[in-house]
This record gives structure tokens, C-alpha cells and sequence, in this order.
């Protein structure tokens, strides 16, 4: 995958036919998690989903209130981002499926569409270490040591999705 | 409508409060997880909080190497919107009231 800045605004992303298919299935199985019902969800996914406002004790009982109507309108805010990132990625597919060419697949998206295609990305590598409960030691191992095949393929996918992002990012990291 | 000279005080108690509260703000903390790269927290810190290269490797590093950093410090409003977008790219934020 190669990407590149058009103008300020705007990015050219092309995947050879491999890449494409790849993130395309990746973008499928995500949709289908965008649009689990959240009452069909086990606990944990659901706690995952809805998120914590805070990990701290409040202090009085006006703090409390205030950080339960916070939690409310975070738990609102995620149901809410899932249901758009269904949408986007029922486009990207969509996209797909009506491009002429595929071997280069061929992308021009706005700043803020490609901000959303990282970010759905990096949902995907989520959603794979939550299900499988990835630790920092296992993000440091060779994943190919990884004897449990299920659990090597979701850090090897971890792997190549972060490569993705980081392709996508490169032109904005400036390490020094 | 009141007549000259007889405008109810200021409730002195209600300013001081509201000060307190301005003064005191909601912290935003990003927490440490095994999972999202350090450019990318980095991207995502300049992204949502504009915050320059520099200052946005400095957090990345302390959530790294200290397991959170403290991203921001703003009114309740402000501060549950940027802990909306910062776990819209995956990042585990929280808020508390700053002490």
C-alpha cells in the first residue's frame, strides 16, 4: 500500500489486489461487529464498547451525579460512532465493489475519511486483542512462536494492520 | 423590577463555587495499553488535543512509561468531548476532577 498527500486536503491510498481484498475482508468482519446488538454482546464486549468516563473515586456526591450523566452520554456517543462507522464501511465496500480496477486498487479520500478508515482500522486490532486477551509480552513476541493458531493469527493480523496504519500515517511522523 | 439601592447581593456563596469549579477543571488522562502504537498516539494526540510533535511525544512517552498522562485540563463539557473523540480512535481516556 502507498499513499500520498493530493493536496492539503485530499489523499491518494493504492493497494495492489491482495492488500485491497485483505482490508476489505478486515472492513466486512468489522462491519459485523458495528452492528452487533449491543443486548447480544457478552459483558466484557459490552463493557469494551461502552467504555469508562473515569477510573477515579469522585469526591462528593455532585461529582458522582455529574460523572454518572457523563457516562450516559459516552455509552449514547459509542452506540452512536458504531452506527456511523457501519455506514462508512458499507461505502468503502461499496467502493470496492464498483471499482474498474482492482490490481491497483485505487482510493482518492478526503483528510477526514482516511482519519476514519485509521481509526476503524485500529478498532479492528481492538476488538482482535480483546477477544483473545493480548498482553505487551505477547505484542513483543516473534508472533510466528505463537503456538495457539488462533492467537497467532489475530497479533499477526495486530501486526499487519499496524503496518497499514502506519503507512497511511507516514507522511505525518516526524520522529526525531 | 428592583428599586435603586436594593439589587439583591451577588450570592457570594454561588461566584466562589463557580470559581472553584473553573479553577479545579476536569482532568483528561489517557491511560497505557499493549496495543496502540506510540505514532499512532502520537497522530491522535496531535489530531484531537492540536497539540505539536513535541508535546505530543512527550504524553505518549509518560502513558508508555508511566501508564497515563494527564492530556488535558478543561471544563466538564470540554473535557467529556475530547474523552469522546480520543476513545473514537481507540484510545483509553478517561476524565476526573482535577484536586
Amino acid at each position: 500500500m502507498t499513499t500520498e498527500q493530493i493536496d492539503p486536503e485530499n489523499w491518494r491510498l493504492t493497494f495492489p489486489e491482495h492488500e485491497a481484498a485483505f482490508i476489505i475482508n478486515v472492513l466486512a468482519r468489522l462491519g459485523r461487529q458495528y452492528q452487533e446488538d449491543p443486548k447480544e454482546m457478552s459483558p466484557g464486549l459490552r463493557a469494551f464498547w461502552d467504555g469508562n468516563i473515569t477510573k477515579g473515586t469522585a469526591a462528593n456526591p455532585k461529582e458522582l451525579g455529574e460523572l454518572a450523566d457523563a457516562q450516559q452520554l459516552l455509552v449514547e456517543a459509542r452506540t452512536e460512532l458504531r452506527s456511523q462507522r457501519l455506514n462508512l464501511v458499507e461505502n468503502w465496500i461499496q467502493e470496492y465493489e464498483l471499482a474498474e480496477t482492482r490490481d491497483p486498487w485505487q482510493v482518492e479520500v478526503s483528510s477526514a475519511e482516511r482519519d476514519e478508515l485509521i481509526a476503524m482500522l485500529n478498532d479492528r486490532r481492538l476488538l482482535l486483542a480483546f477477544h483473545i486477551g493480548v498482553t505487551e509480552s505477547d505484542m513483543e513476541k516473534d508472533p510466528s512462536h505463537i503456538p495457539d493458531e488462533a492467537r497467532r493469527h489475530a497479533i499477526l493480523e495486530i501486526d499487519v494492520l499496524g503496518h497499514f496504519i502506519l503507512v497511511m500515517l507516514g507522511p505525518q511522523i516526524h520522529r526525531p | 423590577m428592583a428599586k435603586p439601592g436594593t439589587e439583591a447581593a451577588p450570592d457570594i456563596d454561588v461566584e466562589n463555587k463557580l470559581k472553584e469549579a473553573f479553577a479545579r477543571g476536569w482532568q483528561v488522562i489517557v491511560w497505557n495499553d499493549p496495543i496502540n502504537l506510540m505514532d499512532y498516539v502520537v497522530y491522535v494526540f496531535k489530531t484531537v488535543l492540536k497539540m505539536d510533535e513535541a508535546e505530543a511525544s512527550k504524553h505518549m512517552w509518560e502513558v508508555h512509561q508511566k501508564g497515563k498522562s494527564s492530556v488535558a485540563l478543561e471544563t466538564r463539557e470540554k473535557s467529556e468531548m475530547l474523552v469522546h473523540r480520543l476513545r473514537g480512535f481507540g484510545l483509553n481516556a478517561t476524565m476526573e476532577q482535577a484536586r
